[in-house]
C-alpha cells in the first residue's frame, strides 16, 4: 500500500513535470511565432498602403495615382525595393531590411518601407 | 497512510512550485519586451511611441517619445508637426505662401525693398551670421546665386540623366560675386531685411532644418516632452534622455547602401544633436561621376573629401551648419577645426570607408 501511494507520487511528480515542461516550451514557442511575425508596413503619404509578412515571397507593384510606381520585393524574410518611378532611385539603391524600423524611404513618392514586428533594432533613430 | 499524504503534499507543493517557475518565466520574457517598447519600470504611466510624417523640410520626420496614451502622444506629435511646417514654410526658398513673408520673400525683393519678416526669420539669419563668423566663412548663407544654378543643373540632371551636365564655371565665378554675406541688412529693431544687391539671394540649405529642429524640440520640452528623440531627415535632435535615464542610440547611417551593415557607427547621446551631411543621399550623375549637392564655398564645387561627416553638439542648427563646413573641409583642416571648438565632436567617413573621430568623439561611440 504504502509502496503503491509513494508510487504514485513519483508519477504525479513526473506528469506534473510533464505538463510544466510543455506548458514552458508551449510558451517559448508562441512568444517566438509573435517576435517573427516580422512584416513590412508599406505607407505612402502616411497612409498605410499595405502590410507584407517576410516569411512569404512577394513581389508587388505599388502603383500611385499619377502613375509613379515602386515595386517591393520580399525575398528570404528582406524587404527590398528593386525598381522605381522616381528619378533620384535612392529607394532602389537602399539596401534590404529585415530588423524592426529600418526603413526604406522614397521621397519623390511619399512611400516608406517599414518593418514591424522585426528582430528588435538596436538604435533608436539615424542620422544620414 | 500518513507517509503517503505527506508524499501527496510534496507532489502538490512541488507543483505549486513549478507553476510559479513557469509563470515567473513567463512573466520575465513579458517584462523583457515590454521594456524594449517602453524602456521603464513597470509602474511609470507612460509608454513609448513613435510617429513619422512627411510635409516638412522635404524630407521625412519620425518621432520617439513617452505618453500615456496614444491620444496624448498623438495630439502633441500634432502640435510638434504644426510647429516644424512653420517653420518650413518661413525658410522655405522655393514657394510663396498666402499671409507671410518668408525667405522667398526676401529673395524676390533683393535690391528693391526691405522685407517686414517674423522674428523667427530674423534670428535665423543672425544665428547664420554668426556661424558664417565661426566657420571662417564655410557655412554661407549669402551663396544663393551660386547653389541655384547647381539645383538647377542638378534638378535637370535627375529627371533626364542622358543629358545631365555641370555648370559651367564662368557661370558660377560670375554667381560667386554676389555672395557677400554683410550684404544681408538685417534691421532687428524694426524686424526687416534687405538684400542690398539684385543679384543675390539667401539659401538657408545647411541651417535652417537644423534651426528648426532645435526650436521645436525646445518647444517639446516647454510641452512636457522632456524625454524626445526628433529626427528630420536625419537631423536628430535627443531631447533629454529616454525615460529610463539611459541614452538614445542613434545610428550613423553607413554610406555604402549595398553593405549588409546599415551603420558604421552608433552613438549614445542624451542632451545633444546628431547631424551627418553625406554625399550619398542627393547627387546626380556626370559621365559616371557623382556630384553632391554639398557645395564648397571656395572651390565651387561639390566637394570630394568624404563619404560623410557627422557631428554631435548641443545646438542642432549649429550641428547643420558645422557638419555641412567641416564636409567642405580637407581632413587635417577639419580636424584642427572641431579640437579647437568646445562641446564639439564630430566622425568622418573617408570615401574608401576609412572611420576618424575628433579628440572626444569615441565617448559617444556605443560597442
Amino acid at each position: 500500500m504504502e509502496q503503491k501511494t509513494k508510487k504514485n507520487d513519483i508519477l504525479l511528480i513526473g506528469v506534473i513535470l510533464v505538463l510544466a515542461l510543455a506548458a514552458y516550451v508551449g510558451v517559448s514557442i508562441f512568444q517566438d511565432a509573435t517576435t517573427h511575425n516580422a512584416e513590412a508596413l508599406v505607407l505612402i503619404d502616411g497612409e498605410e498602403y499595405g502590410r507584407f509578412p517576410l516569411d512569404t515571397d512577394v513581389v508587388e507593384r505599388i502603383e500611385l495615382p499619377d502613375g509613379s510606381y515602386n515595386v517591393l520585393v520580399i525575398e528570404e524574410g528582406k524587404a527590398d525595393v528593386t525598381e522605381a518611378s522616381c528619378p533620384d532611385g535612392i529607394c532602389v539603391n537602399h539596401r534590404a531590411v529585415s530588423r524592426q524600423k529600418q526603413s526604406i524611404t522614397c521621397l519623390p513618392n511619399k512611400l516608406v518601407v517599414e518593418i514591424r514586428n522585426g528582430e528588435e533594432s538596436d538604435v533608436d533613430a539615424i542620422t544620414n | 497512510m500518513e507517509k503517503s499524504k505527506k508524499f501527496s503534499i510534496f507532489g502538490v507543493i512541488f507543483f505549486i512550485l513549478l507553476i510559479v517557475v513557469v509563470l515567473f518565466n513567463q512573466n520575465q520574457n513579458q517584462n523583457q519586451s515590454q521594456s524594449q517598447s517602453q524602456n521603464q519600470g513597470e509602474l511609470s504611466p507612460y509608454k513609448k511611441y513613435d510617429a513619422s510624417f512627411f510635409d516638412v523640410f522635404d524630407t521625412i520626420t519620425y518621432v520617439i517619445g513617452y505618453s500615456t496614451s496614444k491620444e496624448e502622444f498623438e495630439g502633441q506629435v500634432a502640435l510638434l508637426k504644426e510647429k516644424l511646417e512653420y517653420y518650413h514654410r518661413l525658410y522655405d526658398i522655393y514657394n510663396d505662401y498666402e499671409g507671410i513673408s518668408n525667405i522667398k520673400t526676401i529673395n524676390d525683393n533683393a535690391g528693391i525693398a526691405p522685407v517686414a519678416v517674423s522674428k523667427d526669420i530674423v534670428d535665423l539669419l543672425l544665428y547664420s551670421k554668426k556661424m558664417y563668423e565661426e566657420t571662417k566663412g564655410q557655412m554661407n548663407v549669402a551663396m544663393g546665386s551660386v547653389l541655384k544654378i547647381w539645383h538647377d543643373y542638378r534638378d535637370a540632371g535627375t529627371n533626364n540623366p542622358a543629358n545631365a551636365s555641370l555648370p559651367p564655371m564662368e557661370d558660377l565665378q560670375e554667381a560667386s560675386v554676389y555672395c557677400d554675406i554683410e550684404q544681408i541688412v538685417i534691421n532687428e529693431e524694426e524686424l526687416t531685411v534687405f538684400l542690398q544687391d539684385e543679384n543675390m539671394s539667401i539659401d538657408v540649405g545647411s541651417i535652417g532644418k537644423g534651426y528648426a529642429v532645435q526650436r521645436v524640440g525646445e518647444f517639446a520640452k516647454e510641452i512636457g516632452m522632456e524625454s524626445l528623440l526628433l529626427s528630420v531627415g536625419g537631423n536628430v535632435y535627443a531631447v533629454g534622455s529616454k525615460i529610463d535615464g539611459s541614452d538614445w542610440r542613434v545610428g550613423i547611417q553607413n554610406p555604402d547602401s549595398k553593405s549588409d551593415e546599415a551603420y558604421v557607427r552608433k552613438v549614445d547621446v542624451s542632451d545633444v544633436s546628431v547631424v551627418t551631411s553625406g554625399d550619398y543621399q542627393r547627387y546626380y550623375v556626370v559621365d559616371g561621376e557623382h556630384y553632391c549637392h554639398i557645395i564648397d564655398s571656395d572651390t565651387l564645387m561639390p566637394a570630394d573629401y568624404f563619404a560623410s561627416v557627422s557631428i554631435i553638439c548641443k545646438d542642432s542648427g549649429r550641428a547643420d551648419a558645422l557638419s555641412t563646413s567641416v564636409f567642405n573641409m580637407p581632413f587635417e583642416e577639419g580636424l584642427a577645426f572641431v579640437n579647437g571648438l568646445e562641446d564639439v565632436e564630430a566622425m568622418w567617413i573617408l570615401n574608401d570607408g576609412t572611420v576618424e573621430y575628433s579628440e572626444g568623439f569615441e565617448l559617444y561611440v556605443a560597442d
